[in-house]
């Protein structure tokens, strides 16, 4: 490496880590479209994208809480009880669609900034409480809605989200493009989003910055359940019925996308572009996997070996780029 | 610091406390301890409070019923304990358990001879997963939780490609270990104390144990101390794996056929039994006894509510308040030291 100054290096090491799930992407699409053509069809490729939405719009969220450091492991409950909450609500009627959304998406806020005040005031492990208050909330949708799939959604509801403009874009996609924006507008270009990040990295200076910590917590966590509750009802429209358990699941897809994209689970790393690259990646992975012929199930084992792989990547990448940067900063061990 | 050494200075706080004006540092050290015993003091309330007017809720059959529906969680939850208070954790185990109730009951199809060859089969699965477990975290250096969950997805994926719906049937044999009694004492009951004991003994009183321990303290200080780390880690998960074929096995006696969903969502139950008996996401500690009480208090409150004629939706709550308040019972010690 004569060539390369080391800042230069450091440089390039730092644009790959960061964008390296893009190039990712990339090959994993140029290698499809060589298996089918199918994936050379916009329509096509933008069915996958759609399929993609309920998760992608959740995972928006829960990158920003992964960002500060924390965890959010009852979104899938949380799409589970307001995909099944607006349906009951919208009732099969068009003027209940208006508040329906709304008392879903003040739902949603409300269970994210049950978490947040309980993990900003107590600072508890954000692991284990959100799995508690995603069992409780499973029973709380069972409850509200007798234990089976319930409701019928308003007339226009799927068609709106579902059509598609000029013929390729779903409206779907657009929204999620549009909340992803909104996002990164928020993580890139805010007080509140460098706070995020100074808190992942270091929540003792953060507090000693003069951060207000639990305000910080308690918002980022209500932000995650209202993303959520998009989430549920962006699955609604996807199914156009909804069952008690239609988000199961969905926590570790989130999970998958966003460290694919290259957020921590220590906080401080990654960002909303890389968990909509991850998504993308699985999403087409997963699609590739069927088009070889192999079932479902193998789709599973694939996914898990995607996680383990990416995850792997990212390590080797962090490891040898803070190698890289040691003479200037030494990095603290975590 | 074992549960023995710590008794005599709960006393001896607990008479200062309460015979001479205590101090505000006596006062909170009274409360850790408390919290490090709430647990038994929880199960206690809980096994004696409602038998003073449910009269089924009384008695010893109620409780071994209760011990034997516990059972596989409980081994499962010993094994985590130990991947817990090392510091990690093991999302796998649910799935694992699962794959050795298919695999084990598609052996064994109902035939008496079989149920050596399942048994050795389950737990040289438990072994292999668990070793692949161990050697991949030790290789990839990626973080335990991340790990796991892609063999989660792995596992699960490979035993619906084997099967989608319940296959095989339990030998007579594995049977009687899921649902049968001897003179009266379920047969799970023993089984799981004999584990619950060599679990414990191997946790607190040996070597291994200790390492485990404090590398789930200070991965670093104890690198630094020339212990191998990655040494200490591969056996963490190994038990982790041979539990989850114990408590497989226990499972499919259970269920008596090969269900593939039969180990969906253990993983997480087993997390929150270890969490409630008071050892600490952030390892260094741990104990098996707690982890017990912690199983039978989750047992308890099911069946209680099930004999109060409670809905499952409603248990699910509970369920989860239970999750939460433990949890904010017992983080604060946390606190304190930051």
């Amino acid at each position: 490496m004569t060539v390369l100054t080391p800042a230069l290096r450091r440089h390039a090491v730092r644009v790959l880590q960061q964008h390296s799930i893009w190039l990712v992407l990339l090959l994993l699409l140029l290698v499809s479209a060589v298996l089918s053509d199918a994936f050379l069809r916009p329509a096509y490729l933008m069915n996958l994208v759609l399929q993609q939405t309920p998760v992608g719009i959740t995972a928006i969220g829960v990158t920003l809480v992964m960002i500060s450091g924390g965890i959010d492991l009852s979104v899938g409950a949380i799409i589970s009880l307001t995909a099944v909450m607006c349906a009951i609500l919208m009732n099969g009627q068009s003027e209940n669609l208006p508040h329906a959304l709304i008392l879903t998406c003040l739902a949603g806020t409300l269970v994210g900034a049950f978490n947040g005040l309980l993990i900003a005031y107590n600072r508890v492990s954000p692991f284990i409480l959100t799995l508690g208050t995603a069992i409780i909330v499973y029973g709380l949708t069972q409850i509200y809605s007798g234990g089976t799939a319930s409701g019928v959604v308003s007339p226009g509801f799927r068609e709106t989200l579902n059509h598609r403009i000029g013929g390729i874009v779903p409206t779907m996609v657009v929204i999620l493009l549009l909340v992803a924006a909104c996002g990164i507008l928020v993580q890139r270009r805010t007080r509140f989003g460098r706070a995020l990040y100074l808190i992942g990295t270091n929540p003792a200076a953060a507090r000693l910055a003069g951060l207000n910590l639990p305000r910080v917590t308690v918002i980022v966590y209500s932000l995650s359940g209202l993303f959520a509750a998009l989430g549920g009802i962006a699955l609604l429209a996807r199914a156009g019925v909804a069952g008690t358990y239609t988000g199961r699941g969905s926590e570790f897809d989130v999970l998958a996308a966003a460290v694919l994209g290259g957020t921590t689970f220590e906080g401080g790393h990654g960002g909303i572009g890389g968990t909509i690259g991850g998504l993308l990646v699985l999403g087409l992975a997963l699609n590739l996997v069927n088009l070889v012929g192999l079932s479902f199930y193998a789709q599973l084992i694939v996914k898990g070996a995607i996680i383990v792989a990416a995850s792997t990547t990212y390590e080797f990448v962090r490891r040898s780029s803070a190698s890289l940067e040691k003479p200037a900063t030494s990095r603290r061990e975590k | 610091m074992t549960s023995a050494q710590r008794l005599p200075r709960f006393t001896a706080a607990a008479a200062q406390a309460v015979g001479t004006l205590a101090t505000r540092r006596e006062l909170m050290r009274l409360g850790a301890l408390a919290r490090s015993y709430g647990i038994y003091l929880v199960l206690i309330a809980l096994l004696l409070v409602p038998s003073l007017w449910l009269s089924e809720y009384r008695g010893a059959r109620n409780l071994g019923q209760i011990v034997q529906q516990s059972a596989a969680l409980a081994i499962l939850a010993i094994g985590q304990t130990f991947v817990i208070a090392c510091r990690m954790i093991d999302l796998s185990v649910g799935q694992l358990m699962g794959l050795i109730v298919v695999a084990s009951c598609s052996l064994m199809d109902g035939r008496p001879e079989m149920t050596v060859p399942a048994i050795l089969l389950a737990l040289a699965i438990g072994l292999t997963v668990g070793a692949i477990n161990g050697l991949l975290n030790n290789r990839l250096r990626i973080h335990s939780l991340i790990l796991t969950l892609g063999m989660l997805s792995i596992l699960q994926g490979v035993i619906f490609v084997y099967t989608d719906r319940s296959v095989g049937a339990a030998s007579p044999a594995v049977l009687r270990i899921g649902n049968g009694t001897v003179t009266g004492v379920p047969v799970a009951v023993p089984l799981v104390l004999v584990v619950a004991a060599l679990a414990a003994l191997l946790l607190h009183r040996t070597r291994f144990g200790l390492y485990v321990r404090v590398v789930g303290a200070n991965e670093e200080g104890a690198r630094r101390a020339g212990i191998d780390v990655a040494r200490v880690k591969l056996p963490v998960f190994i038990l982790s794996g041979v539990s989850a074929a114990i408590a497989g096995i226990i499972l499919a006696g259970r269920l008596g056929t090969g269900y593939p969903n039969a180990g969906t969502g253990f993983e997480l139950d087993a997390i929150v039994a270890v969490v409630l008996g008071g050892t600490p996401l952030s390892g260094g500690r741990g104990t098996i006894l707690g982890t017990l009480a912690a199983v039978l208090v989750l047992g308890v409150t099911a069946n209680l509510l099930n004999l109060l004629g409670m809905s499952a939706f409603i248990q699910m709550v509970v369920k989860g308040a239970i999750v939460i308040a433990a949890v904010l019972i017992n983080q604060p010690r946390e606190l304190a030291r930051a």
